[in-house]
């Protein structure tokens, strides 16, 4: 005899519960009073118990998924299927999918340096890396080899040269850029493309209507991760981990809240976009900016993020960049604070709606709001500002969005953006 | 806690999965009255009866057959494959039917059964009786294997296997049969797809599996006693899936790595995983990954010639230390 | 439901007839089904709308026909990759059937099997298996599985003669026999294993029937081109199998009017021998025989009427039908629906 499993009533306003784990599988004999599933409402978490007993046939509404009450979950005591019950509502594929299917193995990215040193050394792989991430000098560490009449330089030999080098001073201030050449002339030409971005820039500048926000971030509690897995995130990745991933990630959060700042407009129609392909502006040694495009930056954490924008500035750098690296943003970031400036109103590449800008990110006093009172403290301070195109939203909406940003870069648990230590 | 051969936890992690669950079944050949012929299944018969624990003819392709039939349809079955070699009888329910009935069937079935088989050399069998096969089970889509190395393994391992929903190659090894561990009472249930750091260290990593993990590990103390080499041993335990993640955070740690494999050498497990760390782990190298195996040839009987040709400790630690000073 | 309204005068042939008429209607149209879509599907492959390979069963209907009226919802049934009749006997839909075929999403596995492979087990059909013998020793877990729960269903295994001489035949009946399974093995003897006519390869006349008592089984042969005769003994042997009675052997003889497969214009045959065959087209025989029982013309139309106007409508869908999304490539490997063998 067939009998079925419903999702009860289980509260006088709840109209759905989402089943959270079941605690039989199809195929168990279940008794009377047997405790079948949990199910969360947004009122309680309940277990559910069997009213009847049989074996359990089918689950129609696995962990994850929601059911209406009085909608049947489950049946037992019919016909065995085999079926693997449909565990969350999103496509099979992608619950377990991790990566593409022609990415089996993630081959690095990063590159370190030749193979062979001056005279035919060869340097291990290993080796390659420490000495470009250490910064060290390959043609004195292949000499050095030699002399003590070997043939390859290993990594044990590079951690010595880099243990053996005086500990370089960090500055509390980032350093000036070096000064332009002076020209001998007083007429300077604009490259191809200055000339394309000057055209560009103008169209953009005189068509929308640009508005300029801009909200006060304290970023201490940024920093405190930043800081405590910069060591490790250089040694994996062979590069600095700054502020820009975090703000990148938070921004991405933030857009999914309020998505009309990820969208193009036309004149007439504000067409929101799905995914959040990211624009990172890049300037090219002060002889241009591209706006290399990070695609789907939505589904990255931070450390993929990172690892993406590394990728793309290095491209733009190297001139590397196709048309599909530089196609399809929906949103851009600006990124000023190397040079210690304290905010920037950028201008928006249309077709979007906004830009994003962050600037230099320094210990300043604040107040802080404890139990005891408040008090002056230093704090990691940074503004981060948006030009954002007034047709297509009003500063109430501009604000409210760097609003949910802050709120983000100052609360969210970004120790989680990492991989939990082993 | 007890101490227990190889051979008695085979028998008590079948005991402890048929004891909690009606729908486990056992079948095989000689595996219920006579025990088993490598005496892994005592007492089952007499515990269970003939309805759940059942000798078959002399039929491998029926037994694995029978078993996916009942998988799909509701049991749990256990199988056995007396000799490792003998998957060769029966491969295409491996590799072309248990494997691929989900992914064909657009996901209508389940097939959640396993198969345990007496694999591995060095008991002089001969060459169609001591062959390491878990690579041919692993190279096909759709299955999971695993091969324990110590008792505890072995139940830990098979309560995992029989609790799994899909399909799963259950290497034992023969030459393991007698070996004692230490194995804690109650329920002992491991987790496929994880390696186990057996021995820490730093200086290089040795990946092994089955009969060549406490060879790795034997060879590992001479390493640091001998030669001040300060090797560290993963037992990968679980070839499908692959505990990745274990093997290149060691690889990242010590820049060196060595696979101890005993099939033969032409596409054995370990070559696999040397591609993946040459790939992914690229830039954590220090020198070359070697594969210490078996050579590419049919096993003798002659004991001193298959001690010769299986992997020993011995010629473990003269390929460490050889490669690593050179 | 059929009723005396759907014969001309009451007769004797219908009070003596252990059948009966809703399942004469229910026989013939399967066959009649069958045998359309079939048809259906031999068009789209030559316009190129089935890939791959396909291999029909036109001329054999009344096998599958007589089975699927006899077996009970919840029996299991398992064929070879020549299954689409089989498939359609248990009640899968046509757009199910030739969607796969069509390799569309509308098919019966999303075009993730295909021909070979058509599966529907919220029918029975526990898969249509392309290895030879292969799913004999399956079929065998099947009914273990419902001897060790006390189900009361049958597993039944449709194959071919060529399958008689395989080494997984030979184990699985052996099998069967000696832990009295509730299975049932159908060979339709078509003559042909593949492009070699049976009797070429094989020691005995009758490549099933002549083995049986090897396994201590009945020897049986029947005309598997009469629906009538295929139902009664197919009754016969489930009740058997359900009763604890143990296994059967069936020998159906048959015919195919097509090649092997799609690919094969079947030059290897008599001349003369397809014709015969003709004459004893198992459609052909079952509307004679509805006639016989005093059906009526119009009820018989209507039946082959209906029939049409099915495979059009599943044609057009198969062919607004879209291919499955890519995300299916990784799908479905494993039980958790996804393909990681690694972390």
């Amino acid at each position: 005899m067939t009998s079925t499993i419903i999702m009860p009533q289980l509260g006088e306003t709840v109209a759905e519960g989402k089943v959270l784990a079941w605690f039989k599988s199809i195929g168990d004999e279940i008794r009377e009073g047997d405790n079948l599933f949990e199910v969360e409402t947004d009122k309680v978490t309940i277990e559910v118990q069997a009213v009847v007993a049989g074996r359990l046939s089918e689950i129609r509404v696995g962990p994850g998924a929601t059911a209406k009450v009085g909608e049947v979950v489950a049946v037992i005591g019919g016909d065995l299927t085999t079926k693997a019950p449909v565990s969350t509502a999103a496509p099979v594929a992608k619950a377990s999918q991790w990566r593409s299917p022609f990415e089996e193995v993630s081959t690095p990215t990063g590159r370190f340096g030749p193979a062979k040193g001056p005279n035919g050394i060869h340097l291990t792989p290993l080796a390659r890396r420490l000495i470009a991430q250490g910064g060290l000098d390959l043609a004195g560490l292949a000499t050095e080899t030699q002399r003590r009449g070997e043939r390859r330089i290993d990594g044990a030999a590079v951690r010595a040269a880099i243990s053996a080098r005086p500990a370089t001073p960090t500055g509390p201030l980032p350093a000036p850029p070096p000064p332009l050449p002076v020209p001998e002339c007083n007429v300077i030409s604009l490259n191809a493309v200055r000339l394309r971005t000057a055209e560009r820039l103008t169209e953009n500048w005189r068509t929308i209507p640009h508005v300029f926000q801009a909200i006060e971030v304290d970023f201490t509690a940024v920093n405190r991760v930043r800081t405590s897995r910069k060591a490790d995130f250089h040694a994996t990745h062979g590069f600095s981990l700054t502020f820009l991933p975090f703000i990148a990630r938070a921004t991405c959060l933030a857009i999914a809240a309020y998505p009309h700042i990820n969208a193009r407009f036309d004149g007439k129609a504000l067409t929101l976009s799905r995914d959040v392909n990211l624009g990172i502006a890049v300037d090219l040694n002060h002889n241009g900016l591209v706006v290399p495009v990070v695609r789907r930056a939505g589904e990255l954490t931070a450390i993929g993020l990172a690892n993406a924008i590394r990728r793309q500035t290095e491209k733009a750098k190297a001139g590397k960049l196709s048309a599909d690296d530089l196609s399809e943003g929906t949103y851009s970031i600006s990124n000023n604070g190397a040079f210690g400036t304290t905010f920037t109103a950028p201008i928006i590449n249309a077709p979007q709606v906004g830009i994003l800008s962050t600037d230099a990110i320094r210990l300043k006093p604040a107040v802080v709001s404890t139990h005891e009172g408040d008090f002056i403290a230093p704090r990691m301070i940074g503004m981060i500002g948006q030009s954002f195109d007034h047709r297509a939203f009003d500063g109430a909406y501009s604000a409210a969005f760097l609003s949910r940003l802050k709120q983000i870069l100052e609360t969210r648990n970004w120790n989680e953006e990492f991989p939990s230590d082993l | 806690m007890a101490e227990l051969t190889y051979r008695d936890a085979v028998a008590r992690g079948i005991a402890q999965e048929m004891e909690r669950d009606e729908r486990v079944v056992f079948l095989g050949e000689d595996i219920g009255k006579a025990g088993g012929v490598f005496k892994t299944t005592v007492g089952l018969y007499e515990k269970f009866g003939p309805r759940r624990v059942r000798d078959t003819p002399i039929s491998e392709q029926a037994i694995l057959g029978a078993a996916m039939g009942a998988a799909m349809t509701g049991l749990r079955p256990i199988a056995e494959i007396m000799f490792a070699d003998f998957l060769a009888v029966c491969f295409d329910y491996v590799a072309n039917e248990m494997s691929k009935l989900r992914y064909m069937s657009n996901g209508q079935f389940a097939c959640p059964l396993v198969i345990r088989t007496g694999n591995g050399g060095g008991v002089r069998f001969g060459a169609q009786h001591s062959q390491a096969v878990e690579n041919w089970t692993m190279m096909i889509p759709g299955v999971k294997v695993v091969a324990p190395s110590s008792p505890m393994d072995v139940i830990g391992l098979m309560a995992a296997a029989v609790r799994d929903p899909d399909p799963v190659i259950f290497h034992e090894h023969k030459a393991l049969y007698a070996i004692k561990g230490e194995v804690p009472d109650g329920e002992i249930v491991d987790r496929l797809g994880t390696a186990k750091i057996l021995r820490p260290g730093r200086d290089c990593t040795i990946v092994a599996l089955a009969l060549m993990v406490p060879r790795a590990l034997a060879a590992a103390e001479t390493l640091q006693h001998e030669h001040g080499v300060d090797a560290e041993v993963i037992d990968v335990r679980s070839l499908v899936p692959l505990d990745t993640q274990t093997i290149l955070g060691s690889v990242a740690k010590t820049g060196r790595l060595f696979t101890v494999e005993e099939n033969p050498r032409l596409c054995g497990w370990g070559a696999e995983i040397a591609s993946i760390v040459a790939d992914e782990a690229f830039w954590d190298l220090d020198g070359p990954i070697v594969r210490i195996t078996t050579p590419h040839i049919p096993l003798p009987a002659a004991d001193h010639l298959e001690d010769l040709a299986l992997p020993s400790a011995a010629r473990i630690v003269d390929t460490v230390r050889r490669v690593l000073n050179g | 439901m059929a009723s005396v309204k759907d014969a001309t005068a009451p007769n004797d042939r219908l009070r003596n007839d252990d059948i009966g008429l809703d399942r004469r209607l229910e026989l013939f149209r399967l066959q009649v089904e069958i045998r359309d879509c079939e048809k259906r599907a031999f068009d789209l492959f030559l316009q190129n709308l089935i890939k791959g390979t396909s291999h029909l069963s036109i001329g054999q209907e009344a096998v599958a026909a007589g089975f699927g009226v006899a077996m009970r919802k919840g029996d299991k049934s398992f064929c070879t990759y020549r299954g689409h009749a089989h498939t359609l006997a248990r009640g899968a839909s046509m757009e199910g059937m030739l969607g796969e075929l069509m390799l569309r999403d509308i098919g019966l596995m999303r075009g993730k099997g295909g021909s070979m492979h058509l599966t529907s087990v919220e029918h029975g059909v526990l898969g249509s298996y392309a290895i030879v013998g292969a799913h004999l020793p399956i079929a065998c877990g099947s009914a273990w599985r419902a001897q060790y729960l006390g189900e009361k269903d049958v597993s039944v295994c449709f194959f071919g003669d060529g399958t008689t001489n395989i080494g997984a035949f030979h184990e699985a009946l052996n099998f069967a026999a000696v832990w009295k399974l509730p299975v049932v093995f159908v060979c339709e003897n078509n003559l042909y294993m593949e492009y070699t006519p049976i009797s070429e390869v094989t020691a005995v006349k009758h490549p099933a029937a002549d083995r049986a008592a090897a396994y201590g089984l009945e020897r049986i042969v029947v005309d598997g081109n009469d629906a009538d005769v295929v139902y009664r003994t197919a009754l016969a042997a489930l009740e058997m199998a359900r009763d604890g009675g143990g296994p059967s052997l069936i020998e159906c003889l048959t015919y195919r009017h097509s090649g092997h497969s799609r690919a094969d214009p079947a030059k290897y045959r008599p001349p003369g021998e397809l014709e015969e065959w003709l004459k004893r087209d198992p459609v052909v025989i079952y509307r004679e025989r509805l006639r016989d029982f005093g059906v009526k013309q119009e009820t018989i139309d209507a039946v082959e009427a209906e029939s049409k106007r099915k495979v059009e409508a599943a044609t057009e869908a198969c062919k607004a039908s879209p291919q499955a999304p890519v995300e299916l490539l990784t799908a479905d490997v494993y039980a958790d629906g996804g393909w990681a063998w690694r972390n």
